[in-house]
């Protein structure tokens, strides 16, 4: 009895704020727990049965792991997967390279408002969408009319068929993905860099310490958290994939699928195109659980290396 | 003594040399970065025939005005798209900051007693989603929110990541203000309204820009809901044109169509469909980058 | 220990919170659609009917819907509201709306989009036969038996074949303007490779013309009946043993794709051809000179109308009736429609009534056409308004006819049909079921080898093998021996 007065008083004493974080509950409910219940979906052979979703929900026959026999039958799930892992991986090294490398530079630039003036022009990238990098992409790469291709018709080369020619789409796409996020992940570096305090630095100059020593000694350590944070965020992401680099930039083109088929693509083109849709939910699924597994091990993996600078 | 400090200063900038190096490389990357952009603003005041003839060339065989003029007659379409996706944005990041910053503010309250709770409802969406299938049958077929304005909003609203910057920020307002305002009788949402969101600026003005880009370019959900064509938001209606600048056509203006639809520059109205859907961006984001540097150095990273 | 207990418990709250909610969500929606029929079963007011049409979506599509659910619901106490879901996207889009159970009572399906056997195994169609029986009388009157008969799957009926040509034949379809100004034969042109010498014209003279205009899905005309579209499983035309065969082995295919190489090289097909889905740019500004249609009696009229300017076509390919030129446009009532009757009810009005099919195809009278004579229409301007494919919408024998028709078009159409030849596999629709993974794996080789090889944007020589090895890693060996064992089977029973 205590307790359950216990329970109305605490709730009638935080109804104000309870009310306050409602809406966005709410949100995170409809639009991210409800469909946690609809991966129920993978275990189907989803039939329409004319009666509404849920009414064919329930009776379409139970499949145990069957959709993911499916999936794992083909050769898509290693294809997919190595694609996917791949990519990030690039993306997660090399841009952290180029990104800190580039606000060293920038941080180190002595005409300050120059330094501005490149940041601006490298974060524009940022404000655009896929689909216009794609359009981007496309003048470049165009057959006949791209000048990529009349570049090499000027050096006496033969003209290449980028949208068919699977070889060069995974430097393309590192490059394309580069392009647009070092200038946005190098301010947000320049941003700590120009934080740091300035006394470190000039104690080491009075040693007598050289720009390379300062960066190697001070710059960087200093930098180790930040990056570690950047990186265990992306990791936690490492499963997903950016859908428009994949799907707009190549134009869909069905030659490139083997390089340029991710997990997040492959869903998409299984709910359009198959219509099965108890394979197009496996597929998400299987994505959610290895990339809930792969933060987990991650945050696990910095919290005994360095527990200070793990997520949770 | 002047010695001294020549020394003192070489160590601490760049040699001369590097300095050029440093100068040289960073602005090459900015150029590279901006060129794609020039590029196409090149091609769109190519004359179309030029472009057949020689392909895309940075410097064009011949000049021409006649996609914008062209566009200007005939598309109409680009104007209802911007209609679409400026409401999108201002309606969607309005909301986004409202739901967002109470969330933020309900979880980062000591005194909250469900706060573990919440903070792990929204953690948790961080973590693990139910894909791509299971929500797109929850907003068309329990919310029946195809092609409403709607899907291109609420699937957008909540975002975990911008909520945990957010309460980072409400932690580190002073705890006095709020509990000196309880003793005066002031209500929660008083509080918040008088006294934590004026305090809160910098980081509503982060989150903000966030969704407002999130917005602005977000073409997958009406990919996904929107098949009715006043509703084409101009991302989308971008991609659209890829294949066919049909699409377009089809709200223009009938007279004499016929001639129009003949003396459609295929190639270069694409070209300058893209400029003018991202023109205001590239005019604007020069003068909102400072918040966003700001808004990068404010949030996530304390903690 | 104590930390993880509670973790867990909120774990399991939060799971409930999603059950009941998802609960909720479920008779939420079964009420919605409860009280949406609620009010139609007093017959108070007439009942909405949504139906799903391909075809690019027009302008002046909701102002005519208006004027033909005032006369159908004065007829037959219907109103009608059509979505139109353009070519490209019709497949895809349908998938995911029947699937996921979108409200609607007729859709257009096909052969060649939203897969009509396939759709009707999986249950996205009503069963019709009673239906036909009760409202559809006119139907089965006036539409040519080999239809309904061969648009039977598993014995049933599940769409309603449009009234038109039942053979299939492919057509060089010129834009005569190209022909005019360089005063080109078109008389001697039948093979593929025989279009050569007239592109080449047109290529050396209109550099921003393109020759052959073709998209993606382009496959090149060879003598095999396949036993699923675009996917490489096919007996020959003129076949005896009704063996299947895999068509990527085959010298015709091998010759074909030499030549489409060829074209390619030489800059007659558009060099992005293999990611192009879409040709209306094309269509509209008439910067191309020849493509491949398939023809109807008279379709050179048509064509030239629904474009703006003439064209002249010659045949490609011998007429002949095949399963998917059978199935070659259906209206289906949708499986979860809440009006069935009501929705065959308005079929059998728009395959027999003159006034409904014409103003569904051309529009309403004086404002996107203005008649001749009695059964004679001429377009108006704003007909650009409204561009139906008169193909898609039910039995095009009711329509009026153009000027330049002759008055027996009609009667040509059945000529026309009378002396097509069957195709060997004519009648048989094979089932899938038990080869599933293999299928979903042979898909995905397909989309990845068929555009780039068909379309000559690959060289034979390299891909083709790749192909074929790629296609038999993903099972086609097995796909051929369940499909030779059905055909088998079904030839037993044909005897």
């Amino acid at each position: 009895m205590q307790a359950i007065l216990q329970i109305f008083k605490d709730f009638h004493k935080n109804l104000p704020i309870l009310l306050m974080v409602l809406p966005g509950a709410l949100g995170f409910i409809l639009f991210s727990y409800l469909p946690m219940g609809g991966t129920l979906l993978s275990f189907k052979q989803y039939r329409y049965n004319g009666e509404g979703f849920l009414s064919s929900f329930f009776s379409s026959e139970w499949v145990g792991l069957r959709n993911f026999t499916f999936l794992f039958g083909t050769n898509d799930a290693y294809i997919i997967t190595r694609n996917t892992l791949l990519y990030n991986i690039a993306f997660i090294v090399l841009g952290t390279i180029a990104a800190v490398a580039m606000a060293i530079l920038l941080s180190e630039i002595v005409n300050k408002r120059l330094s501005k003036l490149y940041q601006t022009g490298m974060f524009l990238p940022h404000f655009m969408s896929f689909v216009i990098v794609g359009f981007f992409v496309y003048s470049f790469l165009n057959m006949d009319k791209g000048l990529l291709n009349s570049i090499l018709e000027r050096f006496g080369m033969e003209g290449i068929s980028w949208y068919t020619t699977p070889e060069y789409w995974p430097f393309i796409l590192i490059l394309t993905n580069l392009w647009k996020s070092i200038g946005y992940s190098s301010v947000v570096y320049l941003a700590a860099i120009t934080g740091f305090d300035r006394s470190l630095y000039e104690a080491a100059m009075m040693d007598g310490a050289s720009k390379w020593k300062q960066i190697r000694s001070i710059t960087l350590p200093l930098l180790k958290p930040l990056v570690i944070i950047m990186t265990l965020l992306a990791v936690g992401r490492i499963f997903y994939a950016d859908f428009g680099l994949f799907y707009n930039v190549p134009r869909n083109s069905g030659a490139l699928y083997p390089v340029t088929n991710v997990i997040d693509t492959y869903v998409f083109r299984g709910l359009k195109t198959t219509g099965e849709m108890g394979m197009a939910t496996a597929a998400g699924l299987y994505q959610s659980i290895v990339g809930f597994i792969l933060v987990m091990a991650s945050n696990y993996t910095v919290r005994k290396l360095d527990k200070d600078n793990a997520l949770f | 003594m002047s010695i001294k400090t020549r020394k003192y200063r070489d160590i601490h900038s760049l040699s001369p040399l590097m300095n050029i190096v440093f100068n040289v490389v960073a602005a090459l990357f900015a150029l590279i970065c901006l060129f794609p952009f020039a590029f196409v603003v090149i091609l769109s005041f190519t004359d179309e025939k030029s472009l057949a003839l020689h392909g895309y060339r940075l410097i064009p065989e011949k000049w021409s005005t006649y996609a914008y003029e062209y566009l200007f007659q005939n598309g109409s379409q680009l104007l209802q798209s911007y209609v679409v996706t400026i409401t999108v944005t201002v309606v969607g990041t309005l909301i986004s900051v409202l739901v967002i910053a109470l969330y933020a503010y309900g979880i980062s309250r000591s005194s909250f007693k469900y706060r573990s709770f919440f903070s792990f409802l929204a953690l948790f969406t961080m973590l693990f989603n139910g894909g791509l299938v299971p929500t797109f049958i929850v907003v068309t077929q329990v919310l029946h929110l195809k092609d409403t304005i709607w899907a291109l909003i609420l699937p957008m609203a909540m975002n975990a990541f911008y909520i945990m910057i957010m309460r980072t920020f409400f932690k580190g307002l002073p705890d006095g203000i709020i509990e000196s305002a309880k003793i005066d009788g002031a209500t929660e949402f008083q509080i918040f309204r008088k006294i934590v969101l004026p305090l809160s600026l910098p980081g509503l003005a982060t989150i903000g820009l966030f969704c407002t880009l999130g917005y602005w370019n977000d073409w997958f959900n009406a990919l996904l809901y929107i098949d009715n064509p006043n509703l084409v938001p101009l991302q989308s209606m971008l991609m659209r044109i890829e294949s066919s600048m049909a699409f377009i056509l089809q709200n223009a203006n009938t007279n004499g169509l016929g001639s129009v639809a003949a003396s459609l520059p295929q190639e270069t109205s694409r070209m300058a469909m893209v400029v003018l859907a991202t023109g205001p961006i590239v005019l604007a984001y020069p003068f909102f980058q400072r918040f966003f540097v700001q808004g990068l150095t404010v949030g996530s990273l304390k903690e | 220990m104590n930390k993880k207990s509670r973790l867990s418990l909120l774990l399991v709250l939060v799971l409930a919170c999603t059950a009941i909610l998802s609960a909720c969500g479920g008779t939420n929606k079964e009420q919605g659609a409860e009280s949406g029929s609620s009010p139609d079963a007093g017959n108070q007011k007439a009942v909405e009917l949504i139906w799903y049409n391909i075809g690019t979506p027009q302008k002046d599509t909701d102002l005519v819907m208006e004027e033909v659910s005032k006369y159908t619901a004065e007829k037959i106490g219907v109103t009608v509201k059509m979505k139109q879901i353009d070519f490209g996207d019709y497949t895809q889009k349908m998938q995911v709306l029947t699937q996921s159970g979108e409200p609607m009572d007729i859709l257009f399906t096909a052969s060649w989009g939203f897969d009509y056997v396939q759709n009707a195994r999986k249950g996205a169609f009503m069963e019709l036969n009673d239906l036909l029986d009760k409202h559809g009388q006119g139907i089965k009157e006036t539409l040519d038996p080999a239809f309904l008969e061969g648009s039977k799957v598993d014995g049933k009926n599940y769409g309603i074949p449009a009234n038109k040509e039942l053979p299939a034949q492919d057509v060089w379809r010129f834009n005569k303007q190209w022909l005019d100004k360089y005063n080109l034969d078109i008389a001697g042109v039948r093979s593929l490779e025989s279009l050569e010498p007239l592109m080449k014209v047109i290529k050396e003279n209109e550099p921003s013309v393109v020759p052959f205009m073709i998209d993606r899905n382009y496959v090149p005309n060879l003598p095999y009946d396949y036993i699923i579209q675009n996917l490489p499983m096919a007996v020959k035309l003129d076949t005896e043993d009704f063996k299947v065969i895999n068509i990527l082995e085959t010298p015709e295919l091998k010759e074909a794709l030499t030549t489409m190489r060829k074209f390619y090289q030489a800059g007659y097909i558009a060099s992005e051809v293999a990611t192009t889905t879409n040709n209306s740019d094309l269509t509209t500004t008439g910067n191309w000179f020849v493509d491949r249609p398939t023809t109807q009696p008279f379709a050179d009229n048509l064509w030239s109308a629904s474009l703006g300017y003439p064209v002249v076509s010659t045949p490609a390919t011998d007429s002949m009736i095949y399963n998917w030129s059978v199935m070659g446009s259906l209206q289906a009532i949708s499986a979860n429609s809440k009006h069935p009757e009501e929705a065959m009810k308005f079929l059998n009005l728009l395959n027999t009534d003159v006034y409904l099919r014409n103003l569904v195809d051309s529009g309403i009278e004086g404002v996107h056409y203005e008649k001749v004579s009695e059964n004679v229409a001429k377009n108006l301007d704003k007909s650009r308004d409204y561009d139906m494919p008169t193909f898609a919408i039910g039995n095009v024998m009711l329509n009026y006819l153009s000027e330049d028709d002759p008055s027996d078009k009609w009667e040509g159409f059945r000529k026309f049909n009378d002396e097509g030849v069957p195709a060997p596999l004519l009648g048989f629709n094979f089932d899938g079921s038990n080869v599933l993974t293999e299928l979903a794996a042979l898909n995905n080789a397909k989309d990845q080898f068929w555009a780039p090889l068909m379309t000559g944007s690959v060289d034979p020589d390299k891909y083709l093998p790749m192909a074929i090895e790629q296609f038999k890693a993903a099972g086609l060996d097995t796909i051929i021996a369940e499909a030779q064992k059905q055909l088998d089977e079904w030839r037993a029973t044909q005897k």
